[in-house]
């Protein structure tokens, strides 16, 4: 693994370029700074200056290479690359509070946007008007949407929401796109169906994201759980209450493989049982270094009790490799399916890349 | 009240078992919080772990949670024998028991 540290503040959100040689992200401002790797270094390249509030989410389109950025000044802005400058679009969400999450749909023809308003604004481009418009996504949304996953079949959108459900949307656009065919899921698509809702859990859905083959949907919610649905299952939901630290990012790296990250700093493994339709905890990713044990002095030791009421050696900072929550994780190679590597970026201002090693076919995954 | 161990072990599972879930009734909640409060302070310190270790994961979360209850309405030792029985049901559960009673939308 590979730990590069940006800034001294946390970083807000992160996306990569196609061929991952250059990292877009938000410094905790209003800004998007993009990097790109020379050797074993970043080099900024980029500052793109245009949102009046923090810019909440990042999302690199791989083909069409246009950047969708959101932000808390309500609006969404698409880059294109001219030359060297990136050209911002304004995008009119017609929202009312801010923006928190924004995920470009796979074929890059629309994009969905999440937001404190309770709706999700479906964008896509307008031929004859030559601009963005959207459409909007609102019952039975009931709080925030915090994050946003696409299907393969670019026509359903799972939400995340602050009134702890996870959610699967229709987000079908008769505009762009043919009609889709079923999915187990469902089979009529009209825009803005509802087509699954969790039960309650008990909070913020934070982290959202369906497998690779869009049969199955994880969440991450603050209560410490995480939970799946398997629409191969008739859309039972298997959940894992974690004796962790709630989780704020999830992924899929294999179809019953996930990694998880949160408020304990370290990414986790998980994997699915599809025959028990269980959930189950895989270890902790992180290495920690072994600290030098030296015998303290009966002066540290009453200092110790008389500060800490305890006069054990742990000290008191991280063993991890992030020093501070993890609030997003991304796939670099391999795809959800077959992850060979991804990324994590903290409130830490850090950003860590992380190997996946199959030890052997039938193994367990295990990281390096 | 309850002078062996298996006694006081098979009155803990039968107050968990019991816990009144999803009722709304006040004074149903505090009878179930005030048995169990019973049962967890009748518990001799080196037993508690035991215990603990003989619940699932629903039961340990559902532990922690009278666990806070009995915190938050101390009486004379209470919070003594219940700073025991949180540090076991801690080393189970996990932080991730803590969080769960904080967020839980329905209380004991």
């Amino acid at each position: 693994m590979a730990y590069h540290s940006f800034l001294l503040e946390p970083i807000s959100c992160h996306a990569w370029n196609k061929d991952r040689t250059q990292i877009a992200l938000c410094p905790n401002n209003h800004e998007v700074h993009i990097y790109r790797k020379d050797g074993a270094k970043w080099s900024k390249v980029h500052e793109l200056k245009e949102h009046n509030g923090q810019v909440t989410g990042i999302d690199w389109a791989p083909e069409s290479n246009r950047l969708v950025t959101c932000g808390t000044d309500r609006n969404a802005y698409v880059w294109t690359l001219k030359g060297s400058v990136w050209k911002p679009t304004l995008v009119i969400l017609r929202i009312n509070r801010a923006a928190r999450c924004v995920k470009w749909s796979p074929k890059e023809n629309k994009f969905a946007v999440g937001s404190g308003s309770r709706l999700i604004s479906i964008c896509y481009f307008e031929q004859e008007n030559d601009w963005w418009v959207c459409k909007h996504i609102k019952k039975p949304i009931r709080s925030t949407v915090l994050s946003l996953d696409w299907h393969p079949n670019n026509v359903l959108l799972a939400a995340g929401s602050c009134d702890f459900k996870c959610r699967i949307f229709s987000a079908y656009i008769k505009e762009v796109e043919e009609r889709p065919s079923p999915t187990p899921w469902g089979s009529k698509m009209p825009f803005g169906e509802l087509m699954f809702e969790s039960s309650s859990s008990c909070g913020w859905v934070h982290s959202i994201c369906f497998s690779a083959s869009g049969s199955r949907v994880a969440w991450v919610s603050h209560d410490s759980t995480l939970c799946l649905a398997d629409a191969g299952k008739k859309m039972a939901v298997a959940s894992l209450c974690t004796e962790t630290l709630p989780l704020l990012a999830v992924t899929f790296i294999t179809e019953n493989s996930l990694v998880a990250a949160g408020h304990d700093c370290c990414p986790m493994l998980f994997t699915y049982e599809e025959s028990q339709g269980s959930l189950s905890f895989g270890g902790k990713l992180d290495v920690p270094k072994q600290s030098s044990q030296r015998g303290l002095t009966a002066r540290e030791r009453f200092q110790n009790l008389d500060k800490k009421a305890s006069s054990d050696t742990a000290n008191a900072s991280l063993d991890t490799l992030h020093k501070n929550s993890i609030s997003q994780i991304s796939v670099l190679t391999g795809g959800k399916d077959k992850c060979s590597q991804f990324c994590t970026t903290g409130m830490d201002g850090g950003m860590s890349i992380w190997d996946v090693k199959v030890r052997n076919p039938r193994g367990p995954l295990r990281l390096g | 009240d309850l002078p062996r161990t298996g006694e006081a072990l098979r009155a803990f599972h039968t107050a968990i078992r019991s816990s009144p879930g999803s009722s709304r009734s006040q004074a149903v909640k505090e009878q179930a919080q005030g048995t169990m409060l019973k049962v967890l302070t009748s518990f001799k310190s080196s037993e508690i772990e035991q215990a603990v270790n003989s619940l699932d994961r629903n039961g340990v979360d559902l532990l922690m949670k009278y666990i806070y209850k009995g915190f938050e309405k101390p009486s004379e030792n209470s919070s003594a024998i219940l700073l025991q029985w949180h540090e076991k049901a801690l080393a189970v559960g996990g932080l991730g028991s803590i969080i769960r009673v904080l967020t839980a939308r329905k209380t004991v």
